[in-house]
């Protein structure tokens, strides 16, 4: 009897051991500014490959490769959730499709700015350890017709979903410990025209 | 509204010391002001971010400074409401400063009220779902706590004390073979009469059910609103407004002075199982 | 005692040189008795140390000692000595040739070793000259030019190249050549600096380090 008593105490002891070897420690301020940059630097990159796929000047071809990476930086599920202000309930869409849908958009040109502020809210850990964080970011859009006029305009807050999670890899017989950094699921919010 | 004016100023930014994502040239102060996120109302409720968005480090002076969170917090208030924006205001602001009170993510007592729509039965019903953070694993993540449907609190009504004093199965049934047992089910709207005095009926399961049974359909989310319980005495309601000027984003909507003795039933309501 | 004898066989063998040198002798003959006598024990010491290393001569004054004694004909009376000879001469050969093998494999690591570094000094510089070409060219037909010229400097499109955020380990997921290439023709700017870079034989980057400035 003590011996099976024993058994199950180990067992326990040896999961508990492996979660406990699992947690890394708390990072350093100076850590979590930089993954904070990283991340930051992940929505930058969205907005910059947005305003491609949005420009009437990027060839077809280059638009769809720009698409590519932009979905890239995406956790496969990840989804966007759209509502403007004459429409509050929330549409859900893919984030190629999302994409997709601003290529196609059917206006002579097309202006899409960002506001210079952002703000990078802490980061948290969901219970698997992954760190999760959301970014703000305010964007402008304006579209135009033939005739130069502008016929559509809206100022939308942008909630990006950011996962960062520690990976390792070998590379060249080196172990590699980066941080992977995922966009997740974006929320974007019509605000008041100004 | 000149105090706004004067609030935003707490938040005056210098462009040029931020790295910039965009390059839209405008008065951006009104983006500034506005409280992004949840998070970010309560890292200016502690005053643990300074007036660009830029986290303190806890060993930096300014991390809640005492003097500029008294500056900041009034800016946390729906200005266009009188009971969160006058004397109670000011009381609570002294209350949370004088006894450096201060709100934790992880901290517990407070949740999140979702309104939603559900399709129940063919028709489009309204349904407040209450979350609240838990820790699991190595970190937290949000889990239901209760609900909050018509359809279901109809049905348990408080009822009178005398009527529910009528409704018992006296001591000495049993020896009868509960023969009288039959009277706890003649009338469906006090059968739960019949059940401990300390019987909550439990909504989530109730919910769940429905659910389960294909009468309750989710449609979507109307609103989200926070319910927070962690200052000592006090009980505020932080929403969202989206409006232009100096005062939008996540703000208190409400605020009442809730002794802790007080809190306790009604934080049962929110969280039945603590 | 031990001295004495020394010193017998150094004045020995300076007689037996100086005799030999002048006369040009190749055989123990003309030798007296006493003389080969000699000679054999003084060849047997010496050989014996070359073959047991047990000298402090050079792998060449080995090989000039070698040759003195192969010059008198120890193949009557003492053929021993001549396979002593013989494997002494194949160890000592075997040695040089094998010193020669390591000091010119040295040197060609170090003629390597500077290629490498002034490959490294030279290719930096043009690397990042690239980087900052991709990321401001007036169109994506220059760009697409660049990054098509760019990757003529590495072993494949897919070599590694990896982003250090900082010096406590951190790093940016790691990336491609080409990918890195085209990130830099999409975002338009350049903001690292060339940390390390690594060759394959055909001096192409095999893998890229970057550093966030």
């Amino acid at each position: 009897m003590k011996k099976v008593l024993f058994a199950i105490a180990f067992a326990f002891f040896a999961l508990t051991g492996y979660q406990a070897f699992a947690q890394e420690p708390e990072l350093s301020p100076e850590r979590k500014q930089a993954i904070d940059s990283l991340a930051l630097e992940k929505v930058r990159d969205l907005s910059k490959y947005v305003k491609l796929i949005g420009s009437k000047n990027t060839p077809w071809s280059e638009a769809n490769r720009v698409i590519d990476r932009a979905e890239e930086l995406f956790a496969p599920d990840a989804e966007i959730g759209v509502s403007s202000l004459a429409k509050t309930k929330i549409e859900y869409y893919k984030v190629r499709q999302y994409l997709e849908r601003l290529m196609r958009l059917n206006y002579d040109r097309v202006e899409i700015d960002w506001y210079k502020i952002q703000y990078v809210s802490d980061l948290q850990r969901q219970p698997d350890g992954t760190y999760v964080g959301v970014i703000t970011i305010f964007q402008t859009f304006k579209g135009y017709d033939a005739e130069g006029r502008l016929i559509y305009q809206d100022t939308t807050k942008k909630d990006i979903t950011v996962y960062v999670k520690r990976k390792e890899t070998q590379i060249g017989g080196r172990l590699i410990g980066f941080w992977d950094v995922l966009l997740g699921d974006m929320r974007v919010k019509e605000t008041t025209k100004k | 509204m000149v105090p706004v004016l004067m609030l935003a100023l707490c938040f005056k930014v210098d462009a040029q010391v931020l790295n910039d994502l965009g390059n839209v040239e405008m008065d951006e102060r009104e983006l500034y002001t506005m409280t992004k996120q949840m998070g970010q109302f309560i890292n200016r409720f502690n005053y643990e971010e300074d007036q660009y968005g830029k986290k303190l480090n806890p060993n930096d002076p300014n991390f809640r400074n005492p003097k500029k969170r008294k500056d900041v917090l009034p800016l946390l208030f729906d200005l266009d409401n009188p009971r969160t924006a006058g004397a109670l205001r000011d009381f609570f602001v002294e209350d949370l400063i004088k006894n450096n009170q201060y709100m934790e993510f992880l901290g517990g007592n407070w949740y999140s009220e979702v309104s939603a729509k559900f399709k129940w039965k063919g028709q489009m019903v309204d349904i407040s779902m209450i979350l609240v953070l838990e820790k699991e694993g190595l970190g937290s993540k949000w889990v239901l706590s209760n609900v909050f449907f018509s359809e279901f609190q109809k049905y348990f009504p408080q009822g009178e004390l005398a009527e529910r004093e009528k409704h018992f199965l006296h001591p000495m049934s049993h020896e009868l073979d509960f023969m009288n047992i039959y009277k706890v089910f003649n009338d469906p709207e006090t059968v739960e009469y019949y059940a401990s005095t300390d019987y909550m009926p439990d909504y989530l399961t109730l919910f769940f059910y429905e659910i389960k049974q294909g009468n309750l359909k989710f449609d979507h989310v109307e609103s989200v609103k926070f319910h927070i319980f962690q200052i000592k005495n006090w009980y505020f309601e932080v929403s969202w407004f989206n409006r232009s000027g100096y005062n939008a984003g996540w703000l208190i909507s409400n605020l009442i002075y809730l002794k802790d003795e007080e809190k306790a039933a009604l934080l049962k309501l929110y969280q039945p199982k603590q | 005692m031990l001295k004495q004898l020394k010193s017998i066989i150094i004045l020995a063998m300076i007689a037996l040189v100086t005799l030999c040198g002048a006369t040009s002798c190749n055989s123990s003959k003309g030798m007296s008795k006493k003389e080969y006598k000699a000679a054999v024990k003084q060849a047997e010491h010496d050989l014996n140390a070359i073959l047991n290393d047990e000298t402090d001569w050079t792998l060449e004054e080995q090989l000039d000692r070698i040759n003195e004694l192969k010059k008198i004909d120890f193949s009557k009376k003492n053929p021993e000595i001549v396979e002593m000879i013989e494997r002494a001469e194949q160890k000592v050969t075997n040695a040089i040739a094998e010193r020669d093998r390591i000091a010119e494999q040295k040197r060609l690591e170090e003629e390597q070793r500077l290629r490498e570094l002034e490959e490294q000094n030279k290719p930096k510089t043009a690397l990042t000259d690239y980087f900052t070409m991709i990321a401001n060219a007036k169109d994506v037909t220059t760009a697409n030019n660049f990054i098509k010229e760019a990757l003529k400097m590495f072993e494949s499109p897919d070599a590694v190249v990896l982003i250090r955020l900082n010096n406590y380990g951190d790093y940016d997921r790691p990336t491609t050549a080409v990918n890195y290439l085209n990130y830099l023709k999409d975002q338009k700017k350049v903001n690292v600096a060339v940390d390390n870079v690594k060759y394959n034989e055909e001096h192409k980057i095999t893998e890229l380090e970057l550093i966030k400035k």
